[in-house]
């Protein structure tokens, strides 16, 4: 069937009608598990009570309050809710953020921790892992998010030319 | 849309048992075959040999002029319609439309036509984004055939597609296959038991008894010119009266029943004279008024015509009369006979002269 590219365009946005957004939705879904990765291995580090007493019980409910809105975010996205989609960006800005928090930090702490392997309480080896697993979940997130909006405006519009159509009474796209 | 050839097909189950015996058709291009029967007739079995679901025999089949008997069902081109519709559930009614193409890998934008104007057909654009759960079982039934429909495939294939459906949406819905049918232009094999579907939807009709096509025709010739007696009472509602009588001087006659031959009827019958035969007449060829006496048994009431159950002498019989009637438990009513049919009595084959 052969059809121009002005047609397909309208087809491929008609087909955001009734079609979810999987793409933004399963990216925001890999970003929750890239941020896991980051959240298991950070605790990992050779750091002694002092670490835990500070940061790492606020940092454990951050995680699971960042996991809950970026699922909620997944399942937003996946409907074409704009909202949704400017979270999924947010939670990808704070990702980056993030890194400024407990990894550099933890990167510049002496250990307190006698005898302890590493002379900081993170070494630069899982400094660079938990980097990496933010700025992926961070990318996703943020890819998600961007996608979400153009796609949730484009079907709004596309449902208001639709609507107008009809009013007009052309019945055509 | 093709031709299909059924070619003596047989099916033998590994426990020995015969299901299908030698079900021999051609079915034209945008024909519409129903196979009607009784349960376990082997109506549904043959379905399932044409989508490949059960293995053939014995015999050939064959699409469009090719040998698909040893094909496996994905690559017959067919689209086979189920009783119990066959939905995802957790899918949209968009989603179970376009999942078959989804698999073909096929461009999505086509998809997306294909499946608006497959909707569009069968008026399911406003469902399209809700799920089987929250539709009416028409709609869902409407849902199956458009997942039909979106592949175009070469013959539709429809098992008991409204039997899980209430007797109005049964009817409706039986409207829409119809004309489904007539603006396809398809090629359709659709299996019932209900013989008012396969008579009011078929161009012809294929009756099953035992595994045997007992006849094929088109829904009048099985109507008015049944080939035996299996299928002179199966179709017709309510069942044909039949009785036993001897063929004698121009009679057809036992001790309660006793009918004045036709011309027609002495011709067809000269090789019985002096010779017991079965004959079989339609309560809606039964008229009121005449000698055979009825006594009535019960009397019901339909509207537009009154089913009256009774016996002539011990012969039970059931009398359609085209008006409203209000005989009583123990009444008498004469009647004559119209249309008669007459079967040998030993292979039960109807009497053709």
């Amino acid at each position: 069937m052969a059809m121009n590219k002005k047609t397909e365009r309208e087809i491929r946005r008609d087909r955001l009608r009734f079609t979810k957004n999987k793409l933004s939705s399963n990216m925001i879904l890999l970003a929750i598990a890239a941020n896991a990765l980051y959240f298991v291995s950070i605790y990992g580090s050779d750091v002694g009570n002092y670490y835990y007493k500070i940061f790492i019980g606020g940092s454990i409910i951050y995680n699971l309050v960042f996991m809950l809105a970026a699922f909620l975010s997944s399942e937003g996205v996946k409907n074409y809710k704009l909202s949704y989609a400017c979270l999924s960006v947010l939670l990808g800005v704070l990702q980056v953020a993030r890194i400024f928090g407990i990894p550099i930090r933890a990167l510049r702490a002496k250990n307190p921790v006698a005898g302890a392997k590493c002379a900081t309480v993170m070494s630069g080896g899982q400094f660079r892992y938990v980097t990496i697993c933010l700025c992926v979940s961070a990318a996703l997130l943020a890819f998600a998010g961007v996608m979400g909006v153009i796609r949730s405006s484009e079907l709004k519009k596309h449902i208001a030319k639709l609507e107008n159509n009809e009013r007009e009474g052309t019945g055509d796209e | 849309m093709s031709d299909l050839k059924l070619q003596h097909l047989e099916k033998i189950y590994d426990n020995k048992v015969q299901a299908v015996y030698d079900f021999d058709l051609d079915v034209k291009h945008g024909e519409l075959i129903v196979l009607v029967g009784p349960s376990g007739c082997g109506k549904s079995t043959t379905l399932r040999m044409v989508a490949g679901l059960e293995d053939i025999s014995r015999g050939k089949l064959l699409i469009d002029g090719r040998d698909v008997t040893r094909m496996p069902p994905k690559d017959r081109d067919i689209a086979m319609v189920f009783q119990n519709y066959a939905l995802y559930g957790h899918m949209t009614v968009y989603e179970n439309m376009a999942f078959s193409l989804m698999l073909r890998k096929e461009n999505k934008n086509e998809i997306h036509q294909k499946v608006l104007a497959a909707a569009e057909i069968l008026d399911l654009t406003s469902q399209l984004n809700k799920k089987p759960g929250q539709l009416s079982g028409g709609q869902r039934q409407r849902v199956a055939m458009g997942r039909a429909i979106v592949r175009k495939p070469k013959v539709f294939l429809f098992d008991e597609p409204l039997s899980n459906l209430d007797a109005k949406l049964r009817s409706a819905t039986r409207r829409e296959i119809l004309l489904l049918h007539k603006r396809l232009d398809a090629t359709m094999l659709y299996v019932t038991h209900d013989q008012t579907e396969a008579l009011t939807l078929a161009d012809r009709i294929v009756c099953m008894s035992m595994g045997h096509v007992q006849q094929i025709g088109t829904p009048l010739e099985l109507y008015d010119d049944p080939a035996n007696i299996f299928v002179a009472t199966f179709i017709g509602l309510p069942p044909m009266n039949l009785f036993e009588v001897r063929v004698e001087n121009g009679k057809a006659y036992n001790n309660e029943i006793c009918v004045d031959l036709t011309a027609e009827e002495k011709e067809k019958l000269a090789g019985y004279e002096g010779r017991d035969v079965i004959m079989g007449v339609r309560p809606e060829d039964i008229a009121e008024g005449g000698k055979i006496m009825v006594d009535v048994i019960s009397n019901e009431n339909l509207g537009q015509n009154t089913l009256v159950n009774g016996s002539a002498g011990g012969h039970k019989i059931t009398c359609k009369f085209r008006r409203w009637c209000s005989y009583k438990t123990g009444d008498s009513v004469n009647v004559t006979f119209r249309k008669k049919h007459f079967f040998d009595k030993d292979t039960t084959a109807a009497i053709k002269g």
